[in-house]
């Protein structure tokens, strides 16, 4: 228990670095967002009354500490575009960027965990060196590369996948309670609306996690080859174990656990990556609302979004820690507990 | 008996074509159009922004409009107008059958309110409206608009001011003058309703049926806007049907695209000049006279057209369009890199190194950007190229000091009037200093007189005159070089009919007068 307040307590604290950087730097960059709200032709009266409703003209400090004072009441503030309170404007766009991150997490899961393991297992074979190689090239591929061309082969040429957007055009109309459109199609009883939101789900998750794919499989990989390679393994041998029970009971629950940190991590940089993807199918997100946002110097949005993805990706790696600890409470323990 | 037994056929034939006029009249299909910037929000206080404006064009009535291919407004909720002697008082008489899209009756109320809203707003709209002073109701078909000094293009202005629906937008005027509110729900009487807004995804828009306008020739039921940011997907949803407009799409594509008969590609004559600013203020060598006409020689503007634009737009001749009234041609200097040498060399320029700043977003600055610098280049001149966001290259004008020598800017005139481009860009009351588009930071007595005399005038012929002379003047100070005047280019599929550019509301599309084959 005190392990899991430690960890909660740390990720306010990083929570708290990332909000004072992230403020600092949005202002930092010089740009003048009461030009652009002013709109042209707005004359210099008209810009400098903008950037008093805006608190610009107020000293950095104050600005800062009247920004922390609503956060801590729960306001990241209204936008000074869209118009509309920057909390609701998230709400509204997280859950299809999350929605992509969970399916393109389940792809890297359902790939890094069985290829890490069936490499270790058969390290320095020719499928160990096939695999190395394709996981070589995966980590090489840009995202934004690899995004056009699945999308203009399978989509275009093929026709096997969509092309862009979230649903189809005859379920534009659909939406449901969380905003997650799987969720809400099974909610409903819609089984079509699901299986057209996977669809639309593959090519942009497929895109996204195959960079961390590759990744996962090597991190795995090395895991379970030093896992291999320990006393009780060479024990169970000797005992007569067979290769499938040393692999599945015993070295994959003790070798996973590396892993398991780079997933919950991967998880967040997922998140922060949407951005590419998102730009490219088409689909609404948090990555798309941060390029509007940070095009018009849309300074507490553009925190909002920082804070937001930071929560997701410190929320992941404390769900990682927990698992872990749970998983091996010995080895997390906190040096002071007795 | 059989007399009536045989008029039974006549009368059922009547009868079915009767039905059958307004279901042929009636508005059919979807057109779907893939723009690729999302819009910023829904309010008609920020129409002047055309992620806004292409969605409330359709959606809100204004007093008066240029339907799309004219230069000249027509009338739409005011049926006519009269302007008083000293041009300080504009009278509408208003329709008395329109109705917003919740039924409720349009009146004079509506007008008065749309404008005090604004100015308690402090809407954009109302930077291009000049000295308007307020609203004033005669009758419910009979509006006043007050205006503190004469304004010339008054009217023109008008065809961005959206009137909003006083019985929905006046419950939401305490929170923050409606502007929350207004941000993403509508209020209008326009043909279209917006039924549906995800402003990341998708904006749909469905055709009102009790439209004032009524629906007689071919029209869509749907609009769908899709935000498609990547002009590859957005050529893909081309190909397979599923949009029928692509503004956004490679020039290369829209070449390829002329070739197949399956597509059309419009080059609407858009009115939103390329500049290269060269900062007039400069303690360095852009605050040269000389030095400026030496660079004003170094572009391209052919071989932009031809390599950049792909043909797609045409040469300038100054920063007005050719067929402007107000144009005079010949003010700025032809491409000539060997006189701009002699130059160099005789005043011993060479060696020099200057700085442009310019929008990387944009391929087309991007593109000019690198031209400039190779044709510097062969004059022994170094050009440092910055790229960077609009709001933080508009924050470098407003000192001295951060203003680099060079800017690269469009002008957006909100409607086709000389002032709408060279009061924004070369009137000293606009100068980057002040947060205005003046990026040259041109300041010339005289040119501001002329201008601000243009301005206030209704007398066409003697606008024209006062614009002339003012390009002339402007012209012989070299501020700027006017480098192209792109086209505005919208690849779509052969099947959409009724298309056209409109100058006065560029980057949006008159889907109300589109149907399909």
């Amino acid at each position: 228990m005190r392990y899991v307040i430690e960890r909660l307590l740390f990720s306010v604290l990083s929570l708290a670095v990332l909000l004072v950087l992230t403020f600092l730097l949005t202002h930092l960059s010089a740009a003048d967002p009461a030009v652009v709200a002013a709109g042209p032709n707005a004359g210099a009266e008209k810009i400098a009354q903008l950037r008093a409703e805006m608190g610009l003209d107020k000293p950095l400090i104050v600005q800062f500490l009247i920004y922390c004072s609503e956060i801590l009441r729960g306001d990241l503030g209204i936008s000074w575009f869209t118009r509309q309170p920057i909390a609701q404007d998230l709400l509204q766009e997280l859950p299809p960027s999350i929605e992509l991150v969970v399916v393109a997490m389940l792809i890297n899961l359902a790939i890094s965990l069985p290829l890490g393991l069936l490499t270790a297992r058969y390290a320095n074979t020719r499928f160990d060196d096939a695999v190395r190689l394709l996981v070589l090239v995966g980590a090489g591929l840009p995202i934004f590369w690899l995004a056009i061309l699945l999308q203009q082969f399978v989509g275009g040429q093929l026709q096997w996948l969509p092309i862009a957007g979230r649903l189809g055009f005859d379920n534009r109309d659909f939406a449901g309670p969380t905003g997650f459109a799987l969720l809400d199609s099974l909610l409903a009883g819609r089984l079509d609306v699901f299986a057209d939101a996977l669809a639309h789900l593959v090519l942009p998750a497929f895109s996204l996690t195959l960079l961390f794919t590759a990744v996962g499989v090597r991190i795995t990989r090395t895991a379970m080859i030093s896992e291999f390679r320990k006393d009780y393994v060479v024990l169970a041998r000797a005992k007569g174990a067979k290769n499938g029970r040393i692999m599945f009971r015993h070295v994959f629950p003790n070798g996973a656990t590396p892993s398991l940190t780079v997933f919950g991590m991967q998880f967040g940089w997922m998140l922060g990556a949407t951005v590419l993807v998102e730009e490219i199918f088409g689909r609404p997100g948090i990555g798309r609302y941060a390029v509007k946002a940070v095009t018009q110097s849309d300074i507490h949005a553009v925190v909002g979004v920082v804070l937001t993805v930071g929560v997701v990706f410190l929320l992941a790696n404390l769900l990682a820690d927990i698992a872990l600890y749970l998983i091996s409470p010995l080895k997390h323990r906190s040096p002071s507990t007795p | 008996m059989r007399k009536i037994e045989k008029l039974v056929p006549v009368c059922v034939a009547i009868a079915s074509l009767m039905v059958a006029v307004p279901a042929m009249a009636a508005p059919t299909g979807t057109l779907v159009i893939a723009d690729s910037e999302t819009p910023e929000n829904l309010d008609p206080a920020n129409a002047t922004n055309s992620t806004v404006d292409e969605l409330l064009i359709g959606d809100y009535d204004t007093l008066v409009q240029f339907t799309a291919g004219e230069t000249t407004v027509s009338p739409r909720l005011a049926k006519s107008w009269e302007v008083s002697a000293d041009g300080l008082t504009y009278t509408f008489h208003l329709r008395d059958d329109v109705l917003f899209h919740d039924g409720t009756k349009f009146t004079a109320d509506d007008v008065k309110f749309t404008f005090d809203r604004l100015v308690a707003a402090k809407g954009n709209v109302l930077n291009d409206t000049g000295p308007y002073d307020s609203a004033e109701v005669v009758d419910p078909t009979t509006v006043k608009l007050h205006l503190k000094s004469s304004f010339g293009p008054f009217l023109s202005a008008m065809s961005r001011i959206y009137i909003v629906n006083k019985k929905l937008v006046e419950p939401h005027m305490s929170e923050d003058n409606a502007r929350t509110w207004l941000a993403v729900n509508e209020a209008g009487s326009g043909p279209y309703i917006v039924t549906s807004y995800k402003p990341t995804e998708a904006v749909d828009l469905k055709a009102f049926d009790k439209y004032w306008g009524g629906w007689s020739g071919k029209h869509v039921a749907e609009v769908v806007f899709r935000y498609i940011t990547e002009p590859s997907t957005a050529l893909s949803l081309l190909k397979s049907g599923e949009v029928q407009m692509a503004p956004k799409i490679n020039a290369e594509d829209k070449v390829a695209l002329q070739k197949d008969p399956a597509y059309t590609i419009d080059v609407g004559k858009a009115a939103t000049p390329m500049f290269f600013d060269f900062n007039t203020q400069s303690k360095g060598l852009t605050g040269n006279k000389l030095f400026r006409q030496m660079l004003s020689m170094t572009f391209d503007r052919q071989l932009h057209l031809d390599q950049v634009l792909l043909g797609f737009g045409s040469i300038p001749d100054g920063p007005l369009p050719a067929d402007w009234p107000g144009h005079v041609g010949g003010t700025e200097s032809k491409f000539d890199l060997d006189a701009a040498k002699k130059l160099v060399d005789d005043n011993g320029w060479k060696g020099t190194t200057l700085t442009v700043r310019y929008l990387p977003a944009i391929a087309e600055e991007q593109q000019a950007v690198e031209q400039l610098q190779s044709n510097l280049a062969q004059i022994g001149i170094t050009l440092k190229a910055e790229g960077m966001t609009f709001p933080a290259q508009a924050a470098t004008l407003q000192k001295l000091e951060t203003t680099s020598d060079i800017n690269v800017i469009y002008s957006f005139p909100t409607f086709p009037d000389p002032h709408a481009i060279l009061n924004t860009d070369y009137n000293s009351a606009f100068d980057g200093f002040k947060g205005g588009y003046n990026w040259a930071n041109y300041a010339n007595p005289a040119v501001d007189t002329l201008l601000n005399d243009a301005a206030s005038s209704s007398d066409q012929a003697k606008r024209v005159d006062l614009y002339q002379q003012a390009q002339k003047l402007i012209g012989a100070d070299y501020p700027a070089i006017t480098a192209s005047l792109p086209g505005f280019v919208v690849a779509m599929s052969s099947k959409v009919v009724g298309y056209k550019y409109n100058v006065a509301h560029h980057q949006t599309y008159n889907y109300m007068d589109i149907g399909l084959k």
